[in-house]
C-alpha cells in the first residue's frame, strides 16, 4: 500500500517536473543581475521551456501547463495582464501543428524552427501590447532579446534535456 | 471529439486572457488587487532565490572593487578636503536660514519619512519596466509614494501588497512623472517610453533647453515633491527632448520609498 503510494507521489512529481521547472526558470529570469549590456534586456524564457517541453514531452506538457505558465508570468510581470497568456497560447498552437515535422530532426533545425517561434511570438506580443498602449513600443530591444534568447536556447534546452533525462521516466 | 474539445479550450483560453486584457485596460481594481496578492505570494520564492545569486554577484563585485580601492581612496581624501570647506559655509547658511524664516514665519512643509527597501525582481524589457521591492510588514508605503536610487528619483510604488510593492519606473510606458529644467525652469512631463531614456514632452515649442541640462521634479500635481534631481538632458532637439536619468536602473538593488505626505493616490481613485 505504501509502495504504491510513494509510487503514484513519485509519478505525480514527474509528471509535474516539466511545468515546475519552468516556473522555477521563469524565476530565475525575473531576478536582478545587474549586469549592464542586460539593461533592456530579457530573455524569453517561458517561450524556450514551452517549446522545448511541448517538442519532447507534450503528454507532460498540456494545454493547461502552457496557460498556467502564461498566467504565472502575467504576474510577475508589469506588462498588461494577459498577455504573457496570449503570446504562450499562439506559442502552443504553433507548435502544436508543427511538432511533426521536427520530429527526429537535428538539434540545428529544431534551433532554427526555435528561432521562427521566437521571431513570431515576440512580434505578436508587441504589436498586441502596442496595439494596447496605442503606441509603438520600442523594437530596437526587443530585437535584442528575440537574439539573446535564440541564442541561448541550447543551453536552456540542455538543462530541460537534463532534467528530462535524470528525473522523468520515459512512461511517467 | 477530443480535438474538438481542444480547439474549444484554446478558443476560450484566448478569450479568457484578451478579457483580462481588456479588464486590465479598464483600470479597475480587481486586476490590481489580485495582482498584489499574487505578487505576495510568489515573491518570498524569489527572494530565497535571490540569496545565492546575490552572494556570487558580492564575490565578484570584491575582487573587482579591490583594485580600485587605491584611486579611490586618493580621490575620496581630496574631496574631503573640499567638502570640509563646503561644511563650513554650510553651517553658516544653515544659521543665516533659520535667522530669516522666523523673520518671515515661514511654514516648513511636513519633514519625510522613508525606509530603504531591497529589490528581489525586476523587468526591464520591451513590455514595461518595474521592480518589486521587499517591505517587510512596513504598513506606511502606499501607491503614489517616491522611490528614490542613489542618485535621485527612480519610480514610484505601484503596487502595494502585504510584503512586498511593485515600482512602477520612470523609464515605464505608464509612467508620467511632471518635471523641470533646473536652469531655466521650463516645464514639461517625463514620460517613459519603455527604453532606458525616457522623452521630455508638452514642453514650449521656444523653450531653452539645451544638453546637459539638470531635470528635476517640478511638483506639480502634488504627487511628488518639487526639486528632487530626476536626471539630465542627453538629446534636445524639438519635439525629441531625452532625459537620461541620474540613477543607472540597470544595477539598482536598494531603493528608498520616501513618504512625504503628499496626494494619497488610492484615496483619490
Amino acid at each position: 500500500m505504501n509502495e504504491s503510494l510513494s509510487e503514484h507521489i513519485s509519478l505525480s512529481f514527474q509528471r509535474a517536473l516539466p511545468l515546475l521547472t519552468s516556473i522555477l526558470l521563469l524565476l530565475i529570469s525575473y531576478m536582478p543581475m545587474n549586469v549592464f549590456f542586460l539593461g533592456n534586456l530579457k530573455i524569453a524564457v517561458s517561450i524556450a521551456c514551452v517549446y522545448f517541453w511541448l517538442l519532447h514531452r507534450s503528454d507532460l506538457f498540456n494545454l493547461f501547463s502552457v496557460c498556467f505558465l502564461g498566467f504565472f508570468e502575467d504576474i510577475l510581470s508589469a506588462a498588461p495582464f494577459g498577455s504573457n497568456m496570449v503570446t504562450l497560447l499562439l506559442c502552443y498552437v504553433l507548435i502544436t501543428n508543427l511538432a511533426k515535422f521536427f520530429n527526429a530532426k537535428p538539434f540545428v533545425v529544431i534551433w532554427y524552427g526555435f528561432g521562427a517561434l521566437m521571431f513570431v511570438a515576440a512580434f505578436s506580443r508587441w504589436l498586441l501590447v502596442s496595439i494596447y498602449y496605442g503606441q509603438f513600443l520600442p523594437l530596437p530591444s526587443l530585437i535584442f532579446s528575440v537574439l539573446i534568447t535564440v541564442a541561448v536556447y541550447p543551453l536552456l534546452s540542455m538543462l530541460n534535456a537534463f532534467i528530462q533525462g535524470a528525473f522523468i521516466q520515459e512512461d511517467a | 471529439m477530443k480535438r474538438l474539445a481542444k480547439k474549444f479550450a484554446i478558443v476560450i483560453l484566448f478569450f479568457t486572457a484578451f478579457v483580462f486584457m481588456l479588464i486590465n485596460k479598464t483600470d479597475t481594481v480587481i486586476i490590481e488587487k489580485t495582482s498584489s496578492v499574487a505578487t505576495d505570494i510568489v515573491s518570498p520564492i524569489m527572494d530565497t532565490l535571490v540569496i545565492p545569486a546575490r552572494a556570487v554577484g558580492n564575490l565578484y563585485d570584491y575582487f573587482r572593487e579591490l583594485k580600485q580601492i587605491h584611486q579611490d581612496n586618493k580621490r575620496l581624501m581630496e574631496e574631503n578636503a573640499r567638502l570640509l570647506k563646503i561644511r563650513d559655509n554650510a553651517i553658516s547658511l544653515e544659521i543665516e536660514n533659520k535667522i530669516l524664516t522666523n523673520l518671515l514665519n515661514y511654514v516648513a512643509p511636513p519633514e519625510a519619512t522613508f525606509f530603504t527597501a531591497r529589490i528581489v525582481a525586476e523587468e526591464e524589457d520591451t513590455f514595461s519596466h518595474s521592480v518589486i521591492v521587499y517591505t517587510g510588514s512596513n504598513n506606511t508605503v502606499r501607491k503614489g509614494q517616491v522611490a528614490l536610487g542613489s542618485r535621485g528619483v527612480v519610480g514610484r510604488v505601484d503596487r502595494v501588497g502585504n510584503m512586498y510593492s511593485r515600482i512602477m519606473l520612470l523609464t515605464d510606458i505608464n509612467s508620467k512623472v511632471p518635471v523641470v529644467i533646473e536652469r531655466t525652469r521650463v516645464r514639461g512631463i517625463l514620460s517613459g517610453d519603455n527604453t532606458s531614456v525616457p522623452k521630455m514632452v508638452f514642453t514650449p515649442l521656444s523653450a531653452e533647453i539645451n544638453v546637459g541640462d539638470r531635470v528635476v521634479t517640478s511638483g506639480v500635481a502634488g504627487t511628488f515633491p518639487p526639486g528632487l534631481p530626476v536626471g539630465r538632458v542627453i538629446s534636445a532637439e524639438k519635439g525629441n527632448i531625452k532625459v537620461e536619468m541620474f540613477s543607472d536602473l540597470a544595477s539598482l538593488e536598494y531603493v528608498k520609498i520616501i513618504d512625504y505626505n503628499l496626494i494619497d493616490l488610492e484615496e483619490t481613485e
